[in-house]
């Protein structure tokens, strides 16, 4: 509510929070016609000891399974595509637990902020505004696809000490929608090539813009090459913050 | 009477030091790696002779591998201070194209540095050399004095060094020997930091946390400088949020993952680290007691 009262909109109040578009719609309407008394304030998420935990095998089937390329066209897991594999293979875990054991090994990156960075007075907003929005207007006039994605290491927290860290590979879709894949090596260039084919594929033919944080390309030709054949292919470099 | 701090007292001890070599030797020299103990010992020499430039030239033995961002602040930095820089680089190694890569680290670090510090003491005839080096930094520089002699051939003899008792230096030579001189022996890596921040001692980016391009190797993550550094086929750098704790030839170097990009964090992060700064440095851990062999070969 004290994000809305300040004048955020829902999306942005959404994605600040955690919470989804229709819940704060409903907190702020009934905000604005009982105040404060009539928002209904709940704990989040299951109690306490009724989650839903994937025991070893299911999580060893999980990692191996990220690890993998998807089947064509998609060219990262989404939760449900890794669920309906690990479903084939005996294992019945839902897209939502694996959101959550996602989240709880810092897999699950939130999307970059686009919205009003055309009006910043830093490095990125002048990057959006002489590189990002020109290529952004051409493939939306053009009714291409829009991706966001980006390459990290994951940093599991203190109660996951001992843990590995991996290397997720991320791509974020319509509405913020997760795909990555977690590998135990940094990814190299032909696994960058596949995930550019296959949202080249998924496309028909359109124009695709992608926003990539997180890898320096500079330097690799098979990528650069790969570039240039696919001129209705956009990469825009997430420029680096200092 | 005040009573000085530990910070004070270590600016004084260093500054008594290097008064102490200004007037005992012939022709000093003081040794510019461009790092932050670099950075805090030109600091120190400036306020030890003010108003006047400090008495002796600056000298950078150059391997051509360091990073670029250090070279940059090299230059900007002897133009700033009005003080002569010499840079030397070992013309063998020129010649025969010297690299980490092609030769490995022993190599490069023996004829680019070991030797190219040789050359360049013997070319200018200086008979003392001020170092950056510290005690907490590795175990051989723990043992060795303030006035660390060398013979005329540049070697250092671990058994066979001066006492130094109630901080009284015994500076007379032997003919053809040479001094290397550590004002900041007694500074610890935490103490650096925070003079560098109470004097806003100026320093190097690299020691800032930023996003770099970064490859992994041997788990140490190296900064990918420029065009030089080979990549393995298919390999794509990754854009880190890393700094330095120590730098030196970019190849050999490795940075850590960081979150710390004003002073306040830096120190905040030595507060709660518990290895050494040189973990990062390759050529530390060529072989057992790498350091003290290199060291009794000619390196500082």
């Amino acid at each position: 509510m004290r994000l809305r009262l300040d004048g955020q909109t829902v999306a942005a109040t959404a994605t600040q929070t955690g919470l989804s578009a229709p819940t704060v719609s409903a907190a702020w309407k009934a905000f604005r016609e009982g105040g404060w008394q009539a928002v209904p304030v709940r704990p989040r998420g299951r109690k306490v000891g009724q989650a839903q935990r994937l025991d070893g095998a299911a999580q060893q089937a999980l990692c191996a399974r990220l690890a993998e390329q998807p089947p064509a066209p998609e060219a990262a897991w989404s939760s449900e595509g890794v669920a309906e594999a690990l479903k084939a293979d005996g294992h019945k875990i839902s897209p939502r637990a694996i959101d959550h054991w996602l989240e709880a090994h810092d897999l699950k990156p939130s999307p970059l902020l686009l919205e009003g960075l055309e009006r910043h007075r830093s490095v990125t907003g002048r990057w959006y505004r002489h590189q990002a929005e020109p290529v952004l207007e051409r493939v939306r006039r053009a009714d291409g696809a829009l991706w966001q994605g980006g390459v990290r290491v994951s940093q599991p927290g203190e109660a996951l000490a001992g843990e590995p860290r991996r290397y997720q590979l991320y791509l974020h879709g319509k509405r913020g929608k997760l795909y990555s894949r977690c590998l135990a090596v940094p990814p190299r260039a032909e696994d960058y090539l596949v995930l550019f084919n296959r949202l080249l594929d998924q496309a028909d033919g359109k124009p695709v813009v992608l926003i990539f944080r997180g890898a320096w390309f500079d330097r690799v030709q098979e990528i650069g090459g790969w570039l240039q054949e696919h001129p209705d292919f956009r990469l825009l470099p997430w420029p680096a913050s200092s | 009477m005040t009573s000085l701090t530990h910070l004070q007292k270590l600016e004084a001890e260093s500054i008594q030091i290097m008064r102490e070599v200004v007037a005992e030797t012939e022709n000093p020299v003081m040794l510019y790696s461009v790092g932050k103990d670099s950075a805090v010992m030109l600091h120190l020499a400036r306020k030890a002779f003010a108003p006047a430039p400090p008495p002796f030239p600056l000298l950078h033995v150059d391997t051509r591998w360091k990073f670029r961002a250090m070279y940059d602040f090299r230059d900007q930095m002897a133009k700033e201070v009005g003080m002569d820089l010499l840079v030397h680089i070992n013309p063998e190694g020129i010649e025969k194209d010297i690299n980490p890569f092609t030769h490995g680290s022993a190599i490069h670090t023996d004829v680019m540095k070991t030797e190219g510090l040789k050359q360049a003491l013997d070319k200018y005839g200086f008979d003392a050399a001020f170092g950056g080096a510290r005690r907490d930094e590795e175990k051989s520089r723990a043992k060795e004095r303030v006035f660390s002699f060398r013979t005329a051939q540049h070697r250092w003899d671990p058994k066979n060094q001066r006492p130094e008792l109630w901080r009284i230096y015994n500076t007379r030579k032997h003919k053809g020997e040479s001094i290397r001189v550590f004002p900041l022996s007694n500074w610890t890596e935490l103490d650096i930091w925070q003079y560098i921040y109470l004097q806003n001692i100026p320093i190097v980016p690299l020691y800032y946390s930023a996003e770099r391009p970064v490859v992994e190797r041997d788990g140490a993550l190296i900064m990918v400088d420029d065009e030089r550094m080979p990549l393995e086929p298919g390999e794509v750098p990754m854009m880190r949020k890393v700094r330095f704790r120590t730098l030196g030839c970019y190849p050999l170097t490795g940075a850590i993952e960081s979150e710390a990009d004003t002073l306040p964090d830096i120190i905040q992060e030595m507060l709660l680290t518990k290895t050494s700064e040189r973990q990062g440095r390759v050529i530390d851990h060529d072989s057992a007691a790498s350091m003290e062999k290199k060291k009794q070969e000619g390196y500082f």
